[in-house]
């Protein structure tokens, strides 16, 4: 894509969600959402390949109807409140459409069919993009409206998105979809928290974007999008897989690393709004995603699969790809857990 | 001859038998009165057929076991029960429905992962019996008006499966097409629990491994993704398959990389590589425009990884064909 095309999109992409993050103004906060889908379509694009092109149909189709019935609930809520200004949403109907249109938007269950497969068509840098900027706008507005959002809703789609979430993945050899499924039920997390602490959801967002860039960019550099591809690193890059474990089991949720803090302050919330089951089967169901995180680990860093040469290292190349975010995105991924008593002031 | 004469007496319990037929010339007057005094017997349950299971090694079997010989009685006619078979369809899909859950449990396409990631060849199709014909179609263009012909069935020893036929290339008289002549086979779109489609993951093997025989005639082996996009079901990928005649069998060997994109019959200047996560169906087409019969048997299709082959993409895409490409 040319340099002045690319600066095109990708500052419109950033102005529609800058857009629906900063406005008042339903019919503004729409309009930055449309923005923000039509720029990111050639985005999905840029690899022009046939899958390419199906997957960013889905996503326009998928995007669109939720628009449109963003747009209806925005209308309905106009009728019944009289004004457009974003505050709490008397009627239930518009509340109910409008959490129905966003976490269609987010892929949060059971609008999360999109997800896998429009992740597994685009290329990996599409993909990143899309699991990690596009879900700031979604749960800016959730945010903004979550004292009126249906609760029981909500909590029905984070935990079966989480059960989705975990029981999708369990199987799946291609990368893209792994993440695909690990997005959905981080989505899952925050929407379950949305309701009691939003801040605690906005943390978990923070974390789950620089996990998610992280891993995104180990793949990239590696070229991987299979299992059996990032099986070969322990050949090709040696230092790349104990991060990949890092950064799988940060993923995963587990101490000490950054991924546990948003999930034990999660827990923690809910126990003390005198909630038992659902952290409960939240706890449980992170253990599937635990599973396949954890087998990506074994097969890349615990593992030594017979590679393609008889060479205890491939040749290495100087690399001409740009690894600037990289460094830091792991260190903020995989150490920041000794932080979380500063998260106290959340509460 | 004993031996004979000793199975036959013996080893076979029937119940329902008619008079012997055609398909059991070897039997003599002894079955036939085993048949009549078997028809006699009150308690046997009507509506069965007398061929199916063989009871060995009993000779004193009850009268409502089944006869090994494939006969069907033509007093009784089959019953066709509307209901049990819906009954039975819905049967079969929830327990395929469990099969996936608990093969979803275990790893992909049922089988633990390590497995999956250190396989290094993988037979897809193979022919051995009358239900590995029905994963194929095959059609010629009979369906537009043409005249050519195609049949499949079970080669010898039930080991290979034959494709046979007539090409012609007399163009349908129906006003509108220029040409004819093609004939094809094609797999079946794989379908899970409640027709649920299901795609092929070939993404850690690079070339497909064919074992042909065939009459010295070119075929196109043709690819198709799995797609939920309409348009895109005129799409595939193909690459010629020269089968030399002869004999002798031939192990031919397509690297993916090879595959050429094309739309609704037309090879596209704009090329993509063959994605091979979602593979739908397999063809062979025979469109040479030479009338006459034509044969290909096929052992078995699979695919490999071919470590000497590191070749991601046959093809490039022109600037000038496709300024599209590199904007």
């Amino acid at each position: 894509m040319k340099p002045a095309i690319l600066i095109t999109i990708t500052s419109t992409v950033v102005l529609g969600t800058m857009i629906v993050l900063f406005s008042s103004h339903w019919f503004m906060i729409w309009v930055g959402f449309e923005m923000n889908m039509l720029a990111i379509i050639p985005i999905l694009m840029k690899k022009y390949n046939p899958r390419a092109m199906e997957a960013s149909t889905k996503y326009f189709l998928t995007q669109a109807t939720a628009s449109m019935l963003l747009m209806l609930s925005i209308i309905i809520n106009l009728l019944c409140s009289g004004h457009w200004t974003v505050s709490t949403i008397p009627n239930p109907v518009a509340s109910t459409m409008i959490t129905i249109a966003l976490t269609m938007k987010l892929g949060l269950s059971p609008f999360h069919f999109w997800v896998p497969e429009v992740t597994q068509g685009i290329s990996l840098s599409s993909g990143m993009i899309l699991l990690t900027w596009q879900k700031i706008a979604p749960l800016s507005i959730l945010y903004q409206i979550s004292p009126s959002v249906n609760s029981n809703l909500l909590l029905m789609m984070a935990i079966t998105s989480m059960l989705v979430g975990g029981w999708g993945g369990l199987n799946q050899t291609q990368l893209r979809k792994i993440l695909a499924y690990s997005s959905i039920t981080h989505m899952g997390w925050m929407a379950a928290i949305m309701v009691y602490n939003p801040t605690l959801a906005i943390l978990n967002l923070t974390i789950y974007i620089m996990m998610t860039l992280g891993t995104f960019m180990l793949f990239m550099h590696s070229s991987s999008t299979t299992t059996l591809s990032l099986s070969y690193t322990w050949n090709k890059f040696p230092l790349m897989a104990p991060l990949i474990l890092m950064l799988m089991l940060s993923l995963g949720g587990l101490p000490p690393l950054s991924g546990f803090i948003p999930k034990w302050m999660i827990i923690q919330e809910l126990t003390k709004n005198d909630m038992i089951i659902m952290p409960t089967l939240m706890a449980i169901t992170a253990l599937l995603n635990l599973y396949f995180y954890t087998r990506l680990t074994y097969t890349t860093a615990l593992t030594m699969f017979p590679a393609t040469n008889n060479m205890k290292m491939k040749w290495q190349f100087e690399t001409t790809k740009k690894t600037t975010l990289l460094a830091p995105l792991i260190v903020t991924s995989t150490m920041l857990l000794p932080l979380t008593p500063m998260l106290a002031a959340l509460d | 001859m004993a031996l004979v004469h000793r199975l036959l007496n013996g080893a076979y319990i029937f119940r329902h038998c008619p008079k012997p037929s055609a398909s059991c010339p070897f039997l003599g007057t002894r079955f036939a009165y085993y048949c009549s005094s078997s028809l006699q017997k009150p308690e046997a349950a009507p509506g069965k057929t007398s061929c199916q299971r063989n009871s060995e090694g009993d000779l004193q079997g009850h009268h409502q076991r089944e006869v090994a010989l494939d006969i069907t009685s033509p007093e009784e006619k089959p019953e066709v029960s509307f209901d049990k078979a819906i009954k039975d369809e819905i049967k079969d899909h929830f327990r395929r429905l469990k099969d996936d859950i608990v093969n979803h449990w275990i790893g992909p396409e049922g089988r633990p992962l390590h497995e999956v990631l250190l396989e290094q060849a993988k037979v897809v199709w193979q022919f051995r019996g009358k239900e590995d014909l029905d994963k194929w179609v095959v059609t010629s263009d009979k369906t537009i008006g043409g005249r050519s012909e195609v049949f499949l069935k079970m080669g010898k020893n039930n080991q290979s499966a034959l494709l046979y036929g007539t090409l012609s290339s007399e163009a349908p008289k129906d006003g509108e097409s220029g040409c004819s002549g093609y004939c094809a086979m094609i797999s079946r779109i794989p379908r899970g629990p409640f027709e649920r489609k299901r795609a092929y993951d070939w993404s850690q093997f690079n070339t497909l491994y064919l074992r042909v025989r065939g009459d010295g005639r070119p075929w196109m082996v043709n690819i198709r993704e799995d797609t939920d996009i309409i348009q895109r079901k005129n799409q595939m990928y193909s690459y010629f398959m020269f089968t030399r005649g002869g004999p002798y069998w031939q192990e031919v060997k397509i690297p993916f990389s090879k595959f050429f994109f094309s739309n609704q019959g037309r090879i596209r200047d704009a090329q993509y590589q063959l994605l091979l996560d979602k593979i739908s169906s397999i063809g062979f087409t025979l469109a040479d425009k030479v009338d006459g019969p034509f044969f290909l048997e096929i052992d078995f299709i699979g695919v490999f990884t071919d470590p000497a082959h590191t070749e991601e993409f046959a093809y490039e895409n022109s600037p000038e064909l496709n300024p599209r490409l590199f904007k």
